[in-house]
């Protein structure tokens, strides 16, 4: 399987970086138009929107690689490299939770409710420092597994090459190192693991479920999670497109690799649609008012039920059927069409959920052309930030060292 | 993992195990039988009597025999966890156990569809919930969960007999090329004339591979429906959305525990050590730390939510399940299912037998206190205070209980000696360091 | 079985890479290739005879279609025939059925994948086939190839020279 250390999937050109930039710049300019505007809350709507897609994005594409190496799977070592490279947007994710709450006025429905005792858990200083504390966690984590997977990756400066950066020499190591490494990058794998599950459960109860105060579902934190994994998924497939469609073998991956990683995809896509069902089914068939409201308001409802039925259709039906098919799951630009699809059905899904708690009584749709020009902004600082590491250490593109393999750590 | 043992000595070491067995084997087997015999009369006694010989009345309505129904069918998912689902994932130290997990699921169902007829007042109009066609118009409810069971179980005991049996074809072709006399004759019928033709094996690998494809998606309904049993109610502890992904992990978590019990005696007495492998078991040990995980998240989250809620219903039914007159139970569930498979991260006790095999009876019996609370804990102390009450199994229920453990392990002990517990087929495919059945 | 002046050899290989080439010298050969037996579905064997896609998956999709009418179908029907409103549900409500659904799909596709299964590989015969050596449910490959009469011995070298083991139908 070969592969070029000199080249990274997706090289940090000059047009690549004005392209990003610009994204960035747009978003921006809406974001703060919106917020000069007459309607702040609609602008910092589209943030949170954005902000929760883009970090379960990174947040799931980072699971990949964690969980490929607990279980020691020998398919996907050439894909591990790409799935780290979402680590890159772990810092920027941190930033954009800071600035979050500038918008807490116009974010949180239940500010100055009564909550009839709620407020010991929703208030504002303990929300924000315990996701504050749970992002740091759950980062820093997979910092430290990031660092080890990369020393195990970097080959030692050879004789006579002109000798690393200082930033490079961080991660060298020495052979002998290599076994200790292993060890410590597997313990990580797993801690982050379990913290996926814990903080995007928090963030998922504090920022999704509890923006209507009064409703609450035991399956809405691993619903939350289990939906960064979809589409942190549907991110490594549109990821490793690019590298194969601009690199072809010299990528190391071949179409047997994404007609695995589409299988994977596929499974997620069956399971976000369970954990759905299942809150559904037993919401629906208890029939409590105090629970059904939520759901009549989302599923049953103008406006919203139209957006129910899209998010539906695009983000399960159509993967469902293209997916069963072996052969679509061997073209890259199928399955990156198809997965930037699930991409935009999860962020209308997350409008569906948060639009109604945070637009009472909306006739119709908040969306409109300054959310896309926000997203797209989100946008150009996940494929920046990707980018920016993927050059970095070009060695990503590297496959996972075998662990057996004591010849080369 | 199997390390290199050529074709043959797979055969034989299989093969040796459906040697005439000694006299324990007839004590055990004798032994189990009167333990079924016991179970029987029990139930015979209570179809006369009444279903008041047991101890459920209200408000705790259902008693041990949904505990059991519910532990029996949680066996069994693990069962076809290892051998579709790891299948699908290509995960190799699944082959020296699959058949004996697949053949654990069979038997599982089987005991675990008993309990539906048993815990019915009149088990003699079970037939009721068909839907066949009859004068009066009567049809089943389709929209309740308990139909959905009907449906979901029968479902399940079909596919999985038809996916194990299938599984064993190739073995029986094995078996029956060595067999002399009445036996070669059973064999013969049994392995429906299998060659080993590659023309047949083409069929056989798609038709596997769409079985284990079939088989997955199956494993998670079939739990989820039983769950729904309580959740789709509107009971305190019983209705909330995380029950249906709870109770998958929960079952395989227990179905894991009862792989390991069969298969370290199994092991030892059958000569298996060098296919099944403490590799193998190791790698079990660790699927168990895993499901004991999701299975704690599960209880975190229970009590988080029912802290959030500010519902004094909910805070309530947590607060009694951990303080109140089943607290015992309580206890025993958390530290058993929770706790102790936490110790497997530690190399050293994943890797010795004794440990494994006493983790792994813990996790049974926690696993079993777990539908105790749920069941019995919830209904016990419902909305209305003034109709809380308490329940206590009665002699006729523990007999029953240790007729359905008795014949759980009476078949798998006839089914060990009669035929081959472990796939020779799938132990050289992974010989060969290639992947069962035509991936 | 017995083709009047053929005759039938069977070559037996414990190693499937010897296997795999002797399939493919033979295709090169005037010999006929009838058959192959094995104990696994080895890769190289499978690859070396290079068979047609098996159209089981078709029988599972059919199956798995009509279960799912037929669930559906089902539980609208017993709804239809009793009309009575339970705990306020509507009477064809398709948030539980689809489960009755879900469940049929998998219970006929597993029959269909059955039903492909057997008639594909024809499936039960409780008569062996005579040219069958019962060692290929064991350790070994057994090829077997037909040569018209005379050319007995050249088709026994040709397996000996493979490194068979040398079994005589006829």
């Amino acid at each position: 399987m070969a592969w070029d250390p000199n080249s990274a999937a997706i090289p940090m050109k000059k047009p690549v970086v004005i392209v990003f930039t610009l994204l960035i710049a747009i978003g921006l300019a809406a974001f703060i138009f919106g917020l000069t505007g007459k309607h702040p809350e609609r602008a910092w709507q589209a943030y949170l929107i954005n902000f929760l897609l883009w970090s379960g994005v990174a947040q799931g594409g980072l699971l990949f690689s964690t969980v490929m190496h607990t279980t020691k799977a020998r398919w996907s070592r050439p894909l591990s490299g790409l799935s780290e490279s979402f680590g890159a947007f772990f810092p920027i994710s941190f930033g954009l939770f800071l600035i979050l709450f500038l918008g807490k006025n116009h974010l949180f429905p239940w500010l100055h409710h009564d909550l009839h005792g709620k407020e010991v858990w929703l208030n504002l200083p303990f929300l924000f420092s315990r996701d504050v504390l749970g992002l740091l966690i759950l980062y820093g984590i997979g910092f430290a597994y990031l660092y080890h997977a990369l020393a195990l990756k970097l080959k030692p400066a050879k004789k006579g090459a002109a000798s690393p950066g200082r930033f490079r020499q961080w991660f060298a190591i020495r052979p002998s190192d290599a076994e200790p490494f292993q060890k410590r990058m597997t313990v990580f794998a797993i801690l982050y693991i379990m913290a996926f599950a814990v903080v995007l459960s928090l963030i998922g109860y504090d920022l999704v479920m509890s923006m209507d105060p009064h409703w609450y579902s035991t399956l809405f934190g691993a619903y939350h999670f289990v939906k960064a994994f979809y589409i942190g998924l549907g991110a490594l497939i549109i990821l490793a497109s690019i590298s194969y469609m601009r690199q072809g073998n010299r990528s190391g991956l071949k179409p047997a690799h994404f007609h695995d990683l589409g299988k994977l995809f596929f499974a997620f896509c069956l399971v976000w649609a369970d954990f759905f069902y299942c809150q559904f089914v037993v919401i629906w068939y208890g029939n409590i008012p105090e629970e059904t409201g939520y759901v009549i308001e989302r599923t049953m409802i103008a406006p919203w039920n139209v957006l129910a039925w899209t998010v539906f259709i695009v983000s399960f039906v159509i993967p469902f059927f293209i997916l069963l098919n072996k052969n679509i799951k061997t073209k890259p630009v199928a399955m990156m069409v198809i997965s930037g699809l699930v991409i935009i059905g999860i962020w209308l899904e997350h409008l569906l959920l948060l639009g109604p708690a945070l637009n009472k009584a909306a006739h119709a749709l908040p969306l409109g052309f300054s959310d896309l020009l926000i997203t797209l902004g989100f946008m150009g600082l996940m494929a920046f930030a990707v980018t920016f590491f993927i050059n970095l250490f070009p060695e990503l593109g590297r496959p996972d060292p075998d662990p057996s393999d004591t010849r080369n750590p | 993992m199997a390390d290199r043992l050529s074709y043959s000595q797979i055969d034989q070491t299989v093969l040796d195990t459906l040697e005439p067995p000694g006299r324990t084997y007839w004590v055990v087997l004798a032994a189990l039988f009167g333990g079924v015999l016991i179970g029987a009369a029990c139930w015979v006694y209570q179809i006369f009597v009444g279903i008041g010989v047991a101890g459920q009345n209200i408000p705790v309505a259902w008693g041990t025999y949904l505990i059991n129904f519910v532990f029996w069918v949680g066996i069994a998912h693990s069962g076809t966890l290892i051998s579709a689902i790891l299948h699908l994932f290509r995960a190799g130290w699944r082959n020296p156990i699959a058949r004996a997990a697949e053949t654990m699921t069979v038997f599982a169902v089987c005991i675990a569809g008993l309990f539906p007829f048993i815990h019915l007042g009149r088990v003699w109009v079970v037939y009721y919930m068909l839907p066949y066609p009859n004068q009066r118009n009567l049809w089943p409810n389709f929209q309740s969960p308990l139909v959905f069971d009907v449906v979901a179980i029968s479902t399940y005991l079909m596919v999985s007999s038809l996916f194990w049996y299938t599984g064993m074809l190739p073995d029986l072709a094995t078996i029956r090329d060595r067999a002399v006399g009445v036996r070669k004759k059973i064999f013969t019928v049994l392995s429906l004339g299998w060659t080993g033709d590659f023309e047949q094996w083409r069929h056989y690998g798609r038709a596997y591979l769409f079985f284990a494809a079939l088989a997955t998606p199956l494993v998670i309904s079939v739990h989820s429906v039983v769950s729904w049993d309580f959740a789709l109610g509107v009971v305190p502890g019983w209705h909330t959305t995380i029950f249906a992904p709870y109770f998958v992990a929960g079952a395989i978590h227990s179905g894991l525990a009862m792989v390991i019990t069969l298969m370290i005696p199994l092991r030892k007495i059958f000569h298996y050590e060098r296919i099944i492998t403490l590799d193998v078991l190791e790698n079990v040990a660790k699927t168990i730390i895993f499901t004991g995980l999701i299975v704690g998240f599960a209880y975190s989250t229970e009590f988080f939510i029912a802290a959030y809620s500010h519902n004094i219903v909910e805070q309530e039914t947590f607060r009694w399940r951990a303080v109140g007159e089943y607290g015992f139970g309580f206890w025993i569930m958390m530290v058993c299912n929770a706790l102790v498979p936490l110790l497997f991260f530690i190399k050293k006790i994943r890797r010795t037998i004794g440990w494994l095999f006493c983790i792994s009876i813990f996790v049974n019996i926690g696993m079993w206190f777990e539908r105790f609370v749920i069941i019995i804990g919830s209904v016990a102390h419902g909305f209305m205070p003034h109709a809380w009450g308490l329940y206590a199994p009665t002699l006729i229920e523990f007999g029953i209980m240790l007729g359905s453990f008795c014949l759980f392990f009476f078949l798998y002990l006839l089914f060990v000696k009669h035929m081959p517990s472990v796939s020779m087929t799938e132990i050289k495919e992974a010989a060969t360091g290639k992947d069962a059945h035509g991936h | 079985m017995h083709m009047g002046t053929k005759h039938h050899i069977m070559g037996l290989f414990t190693d499937e890479a010897r296997a795999a080439e002797t399939i493919a010298a033979l295709k090169a050969s005037t010999f006929n290739l009838l058959r192959v037996h094995g104990p696994i579905p080895g890769h190289k064997v499978t690859d070396a005879l290079n068979l047609k896609k098996s159209r089981v998956g078709y029988f599972t999709l059919i199956g798995g279609i009509l279960g799912f009418f037929t669930g559906f179908a089902l539980a609208v029907f017993t709804a239809d025939q009793w009309i009575l409103i339970v705990s306020g549900k509507p009477i064809r409500a398709f948030v539980p059925f689809f489960i009755v659904g879900f469940e049929f799909t998998i219970l006929f596709s597993v029959f269909g994948n059955v039903v492909g299964m057997l008639t594909q590989t024809r499936l039960p015969r409780f008569k062996l086939p005579e040219t069958y050596d019962p060692r290929c449910s064991g350790s070994h490959f057994g090829i077997l190839a037909a040569c018209p009469a005379g050319e007995q011995e050249k088709l026994i070298d040709f397996f000996k020279q493979k490194g068979a083991e040398i079994r005589i139908f006829d």
